[in-house]
């Protein structure tokens, strides 16, 4: 696993926005690179997907840990959403997607699990579309990529299909977020081309009628996409019609997703699988053996409220407005490093199969918003 | 395995709509085109003609260009986006469920994005 140069195109701007990427640059800042990437064997990839599929596997059998043991005050899931989730995890409601962030120890060719982007996991569009162009534009046709979540993403699509409640499948996010609108029509895209019937409505448009969830025109939403979180959805003001709701409206991703996106998942699969080769010892409270680690908010996003110690000092911190729900103590994890920067592996698993990567850089070694995302060819 | 490259990708929605943004209009094409919008079949219509323009002239990405029709919307409570320059009578037909559907309460999901700095609220 490398880096390897490019000579830039000069209108890498212009080619990815022809293809609706329009987030590239954050004020001036590149956020995708377009003239290096990562390089990576086969059997890398070999790697990559037996970690991911495991990881899923084990995720999995710790939502069932949590529900059947009724964990939930660790996870400081609200009282109301308990028999929810239950029911959601029961009737085994369909979820699409999640993304494992993994860390990739170059020395020891070990993979760790930094955390799993369960709900809301963004940069599909990235990764999927943005990404295999890049790969089509500077390299020959037999160049590989771990990178099938288009044709997965529509296989999935098609595999729910028949579980969906009503005719229309709608698709929402906030306001005014670029980044949130092109991953949740890229979504909706797939699910076009998988047969479905769907439409656009943002979060907040979304209606409560005194019974039921309505769209603009007063119908129905029986079946929705959101690319928001469930943590922010319980506690606001229409959280509580979710359970009254008459239609059981079906939420993808489904709410039992709250406990694998919840960082006090970390620690739950450390009990349950301690010592394992794809996982980062974690706790819920300090530990006096661990000298360098993590300090995580179990409920926070994009690299928020992040303490790095290491011998036991605190020697860089993210700022941030998360914490007030509690921490985890998770094991330093080794990152890969290049000249250019630190770099974690997004890992993608659609429907029940790993189908896709991508690499996001940072300067310092924890991953933000601001991190670059890059794109990477299997070695022939 | 699925480690593999897409080997064909289609994009029915976003190539189609998307790529389009930030195209340059015709000065002859906006001299002529006249756009017209109601939001219920039972309603009367306005011309939203220089709206329309307008939206387009951003370029802002698929946010202007896909939802432009919504842009226009009168949702009430100063929930959704609305425009002035459509007459309300155009938002509001004789259609009673949709009517209706100006009743129902709005805007309970979303504040928590609305009170936050991000750009983005996915991870």
């Amino acid at each position: 696993m490398k880096v390897k140069q490019l000579t830039i195109d000069p209108n890498w701007k212009s080619r990815l926005t022809a293809i609706g990427y329009g987030y590239h640059t954050d004020n001036e800042e590149p956020y995708w690179i377009d003239d290096y990437y990562y390089e990576i064997t086969n059997s890398e990839a070999d790697t990559i997907y037996q970690a991911t599929a495991e990881v899923w596997d084990m995720c999995l059998k710790a939502v069932e840990h949590v529900i059947a043991n009724k964990l939930y005050h660790l996870f400081h899931i609200p009282g109301h959403m308990v028999h929810y989730i239950e029911q959601s995890w029961e009737n085994e409601s369909p979820s699409i997607y999640g993304r494992f962030d993994f860390a990739y120890d170059s020395v020891k060719r070990k993979l760790k699990l930094l955390e799993f982007n369960a709900d809301t996991p963004t940069s599909l569009f990235e990764c999927g579309i943005v990404q295999w162009n890049w790969k089509n534009h500077y390299f020959s046709e037999s160049t590989d990529q771990f990178n099938s979540v288009h044709e997965q993403l529509i296989a999935s699509w098609k595999e729910i299909k028949p579980y969906l409640k009503g005719d229309v499948l709608y698709f929402s996010c906030a306001k005014e977020t670029l980044e949130d609108l092109t991953n949740v029509e890229y979504l909706r895209d797939t699910a076009i081309q998988a047969g479905i019937q769907t439409q656009l409505i943002y979060i907040d448009d979304i209606g409560w009628n005194g019974h039921a969830f309505i769209d603009l025109e007063g119908e129905s939403i029986t079946s929705i996409f959101k690319l928001y979180p469930w943590e922010w959805m319980v506690h606001e003001e229409f959280g509580h019609h979710i359970v009254n709701d008459i239609h059981r409206t079906q939420w993808i991703e489904p709410s039992w997703k709250m406990i694998l996106s919840n960082k006090a998942i970390l620690p739950i699969l450390w009990q349950l699988f301690p010592h394992h080769p794809n996982l980062l010892a974690a706790y819920f409270e300090p530990q006096r053996m661990l000298k360098n680690y993590i300090k995580k908010p179990i409920l926070s996003r994009e690299g928020a409220n992040i303490d790095l110690y290491y011998d036991k000092e605190l020697i860089y911190a993210t700022p941030g407005d998360y914490g007030q729900e509690g921490y985890i103590y998770q094991e330093l994890a080794t990152l890969h490093k290049e000249e250019s920067g630190f770099s974690i592996i997004g890992s993608w698993i659609i429907g029940q199969e790993p189908c896709g990567i991508s690499f996001r850089e940072s300067t310092m070694p924890i991953t933000t918003d601001k991190s670059r995302f890059v794109p990477h060819i299997i070695k022939h | 395995m699925r480690k593999k490259a897409s080997s064909t990708i289609k994009l029915v929605l976003i190539t189609s709509v998307l790529a389009s943004c930030g195209q340059p209009v015709a000065p002859a094409e906006e001299a002529k085109q006249r756009v017209f919008m109601r939001a219920d079949s039972t309603a009367p219509y306005t011309e939203v003609t220089k709206d329309y323009r307008d939206q387009h002239r951003t370029g802002g990405g698929m946010g202007s260009s896909l939802l432009w029709f919504m842009a226009f919307r009168h949702i009430g409570a100063g929930l959704g986006y609305s425009n002035n320059n459509l007459n309300p009578s155009s938002v509001s037909g004789t259609n009673a469920k949709k009517a209706a559907a100006y009743q129902a309460k709005r805007g309970g999901f979303g504040n928590t994005a609305a009170s936050s700095k991000s750009s983005s609220f996915g991870s």
